[in-house]
């Protein structure tokens, strides 16, 4: 009996070395599915800040909103926006190109991209100084920060991802096929997701 | 379900238009109209995520 399971682990022995190969769904690749599970958490994370943006703004209630010394720059975040927004152009126009084997496409695409989301930074942060109230301003004042530098530090990190992206570019990296263009694939769609929280963030902080 | 950059970038699309038309109502109008259409939107996009996530997949 126990020589016939030695025999038996023999014979599986040498078919099989290692860890079991891991179980891959058919629907969707690793990677893909990894940052659609990270994205989700990202969801949740800006709708606790959204519950807070909307409890406080029922709880102070005030006449106005925002309350009355606080004033928003719509026109330069709405031109912010509209930055924002067309990066996400770029980025697709990056993927399209490579996907045609356009390498020029690619790395114009992601440095029109990189460039565009620098610019948004740059003009955040330049709002924030000229703002005139800070986050121990009110409650007002605490969720507005919260929620566009939250929003701001994924801007942060989409662009070290897109950093990465650009240089892989430069030094030849990418092809036309699927799993050849992953590292654009990936921050693009991150990229994607920042642009989206961005519109969510601009209409309901800055317009309603 | 199609989960890729183009997918998403046709989300970014939507929520734009979405968001421009709520940005002009709003300015039009009053904050609760487009407070109401904000909500109406989120009702319509998350029904049309909903199947596009159900939808099966195509070769």
């Amino acid at each position: 009996m126990e020589s016939a399971s030695v025999a038996v682990g023999h014979a599986h022995a040498d078919h099989h070395h290692g860890p079991p190969e891991a179980n891959q769904s058919s629907r969707i690749d690793r990677q893909t599915l990894g940052i659609l599970l990270f994205i989700v958490s990202e969801v949740m994370l800006f709708g606790a800040f959204f519950a807070s943006y909307f409890f406080l703004r029922v709880v102070v209630d005030p006449p106005n909103w925002p309350p009355e010394p606080f004033e928003l720059p719509k026109a330069v975040a709405g031109m912010n926006t509209a930055i924002l927004v067309s990066s996400s152009f770029t980025v697709h126009y990056a993927l399209e190109s490579i996907r045609r084997g356009n390498r020029t496409g690619l790395k114009l695409g992601l440095v029109a991209t990189w460039l565009l989301g620098a610019t948004f930074l740059f003009i955040q942060i330049n709002e924030y100084v000229h703002l005139g109230f800070s986050a121990r301003d009110l409650s007002f004042g605490s969720i507005f920060y919260c929620l566009t530098g939250l929003h701001g530090a994924h801007v942060f990190v989409g662009l070290c991802l897109l950093s990465f992206a650009t240089i892989r570019a430069f030094r030849g990296h990418f092809g036309p096929k699927a799993e050849d263009h992953l590292g654009v694939e990936v921050p693009g769609i991150y990229w994607h997701f920042v642009d989206i929280m961005w519109i969510i963030v601009y209409v309901t902080v800055y317009i309603l | 379900m199609k989960f890729n950059e183009a997918a998403v970038f046709k989300w970014v699309v939507i929520v734009g238009i979405a968001g421009a038309l709520i940005v002009a109502v709003t300015l039009l109008t009053r904050p609760l109209v487009g407070s109401l259409l904000l909500l109406a939107c989120v009702i319509a996009g998350c029904a049309y995520a909903y199947r596009w996530w159900r939808a099966p997949r195509r070769h």
